[in-house]
């Protein structure tokens, strides 16, 4: 069936308008760091000063049966994160803010990330899907913790 | 999608109205076409009651129904209100006590809730693992008490058909009426209420390329006496649907009834061909599991679950498709599709199921486009899962 209106009228009402908004689905769409990351080496400098071992940690939360279920995979050198990937089974707006996520951590680090309530704002999460948003933060606090645990551990 | 409009797959949903029922519609709207209150004396509205009562012969001929035996309502969710609800209540003295199945419409759930708050027992049957009700799992819920029997001919989230003669036995054999939903089966089977035996039977118009807003509803002849109305205010429809009739309306869905008429054998095989090469294309990307009976069902509707997706994800990132998680009705919830969980689908899988619907305009193209687009977003999600 063809029709000549496929594309949304500039001052739509929201009812026609992509329910996931043009953040989340432009982040749903390319889910670029989803997946395994690729086994890593250890990590220096030419003289093998500095030398960082390498590491994964991954932290994990959700289960299918509840429409969730998160996995972060975190690779650090040292206190250093050097890459994010993550596993994730749910809505949209689920695999939007992982992915999202992973980008913000690999570019400006874990400090900036802020939390739930930052991310539903950032991407316009509908508040009934906040719940989804928090399966993500235990996942991640889940990795962190991990890897703050090999650092002490190391 | 470079412009295009999606391929529409959700004809369970609704159907896009025929030029010709459009036609007929648009006649009946303007100052020199057919504009009247068919209630009034005069010209217009004679013209306008000769328009609506045509409508009716054109209708109940779809059903196979004497035409004095349906009435206008305003859809097929009026008309299972106005049958479960009329009909409990003006039975109350009787016997408070009605059964159907966890798998109907919410428009057949609702107004038992609404029953049960008034004081009515309601059983809710079990489906087997296929979706169908065996007969004598309703002869065994009949009670002295029971006054109404409710069960959907076909049902719109997995498209089985019930087998409506049988159980219509069982409730005669005691005498309880029984209620049809055939909101998803009017124009896509035949259907003959005095081969089916149903007392009530409701059907609308937008499913059959009719438009949205008008249904109506059959009672078999000794019914009149016992079904309470709805609404009241001027006494329409024997009494049992006050209003201004929408002459529009009826006269489009009429056109549509006697359209399908004559083309559903035809709109069922091209279904039954598409949907066979959709299942075959979808199949090979393994852990796709069919809901629903494999052949006792309607032509149009292809139910599926895939494992390891969640259904909104998929859903969402068909972009070039207009489809359903389940009915379209609930599908602003959250919840995994009750049906489903009816029929024993875990809650994962019940939240990863498609509904693909076809119809007469559906194309091959369409079909392909919908293969290939399902293939690929399968294939990412899953990669993407844990």
């Amino acid at each position: 069936m063809k029709a000549g209106a496929a594309a949304v009228p500039a001052g739509a009402p929201a009812a026609f308008a992509d329910p996931l908004g043009p953040a989340v689905r432009a982040l749903f769409a390319d889910l670029r760091h989803a997946g395994d990351a690729p086994p890593g080496a250890a990590r220096g400098d030419a003289a093998g000063a500095g030398v960082a071992a390498e590491r994964m940690v991954s932290g994990e939360a959700g289960r299918e049966q509840r429409g969730t279920r998160v996995r972060f995979m975190l690779r650090l050198a040292g206190e250093r994160l050097l890459q994010v990937r993550y596993r994730a089974y749910g809505c949209p707006y689920t695999l939007a803010a992982c992915e999202w996520l992973a980008q913000r951590l690999e570019s400006t680090g874990r400090a900036s990330i802020g939390g739930p309530a930052d991310w539903a704002r950032d991407l316009s999460v509908p508040p009934a899907r906040l719940g989804r948003l928090l399966v993500v933060e235990d996942a991640l606090t889940a990795a962190f913790a991990a890897a703050d645990k090999t650092v002490t551990d190391s | 999608m470079s412009g295009e409009a999606p391929a529409y797959l959700d004809y369970a949903a609704t159907t896009p109205v025929d030029a010709r029922v459009a036609a007929a519609m648009s006649e009946c709207l303007t100052i020199d076409g057919v504009f009247g209150n068919p209630s009034s004396m005069h010209f217009h509205g004679r013209q306008a009651r000769e328009r609506v009562e045509r409508a009716r012969v054109q209708a109940a001929a779809l059903i196979h129904a004497p035409p004095q035996q349906l009435i206008w309502t305003s859809g097929a969710t009026e008309s299972n209100n106005l049958a479960i609800l009329g009909s409990a209540r003006a039975a109350a003295k009787r016997g408070r006590h009605l059964i159907t199945a966890r798998t109907e419409h919410k428009s057949v759930l609702d107004p038992c809730h609404r029953l049960e708050h008034e004081g009515f027992k309601v059983t809710y049957l079990d489906t087997d693992r296929e979706g169908l009700i065996a007969p004598e799992r309703v002869r065994e819920a009949l009670r002295d008490d029971t006054v109404l029997v409710s069960i959907m001919h076909a049902n719109n989230e997995i498209g089985v058909l019930q087998d409506i003669e049988a159980i219509a036995a069982v409730c005669q054999e005691r005498a309880v009426p029984l209620h049809v939903d055939a909101a998803q089966s009017a124009g896509k089977v035949a259907l003959d209420v005095a081969r089916l035996r149903c007392d009530l039977l409701s059907f609308t118009a937008h499913k059959l390329y009719g438009p949205k807003g008008i249904g109506a509803l059959y009672f078999a002849p000794a019914r009149r006496a016992s079904l309470q109305p709805l609404m009241f205010g001027g006494g329409h429809e024997r009494g049992l649907r006050s209003g201004t009739l929408a002459v529009q309306q009826i006269a489009g869905f009429g056109v549509a009834c006697e359209l399908a008429a004559a083309a559903w054998a035809g709109d069922a095989a091209h279904c039954e061909r598409l949907r066979a090469r959709l299942w075959r294309g979808l199949e090979p990307l393994g852990g796709v599991l069919l809901n629903g009976h494999a052949t006792q069902r309607v032509a149009g509707i292809l139910n599926v679950s895939f494992t390891g997706i969640e259904g909104e994800s998929l859903l969402m990132a068909l972009s070039e498709l207009s489809l359903s998680t389940g009915s379209a009705c609930i599908s602003d919830s959250d919840e995994p599709s009750y049906v489903l969980r009816a029929l024993g689908r875990d809650t994962e899988l019940a939240q990863s199921s498609l509904r693909f619907s076809l119809g007469r305009y559906s194309r091959d193209e369409d079909v392909e486009l919908a293969i290939a687009a399902v293939t690929r977003e399968v294939r990412r999600l899953r990669a993407a899962a844990p």
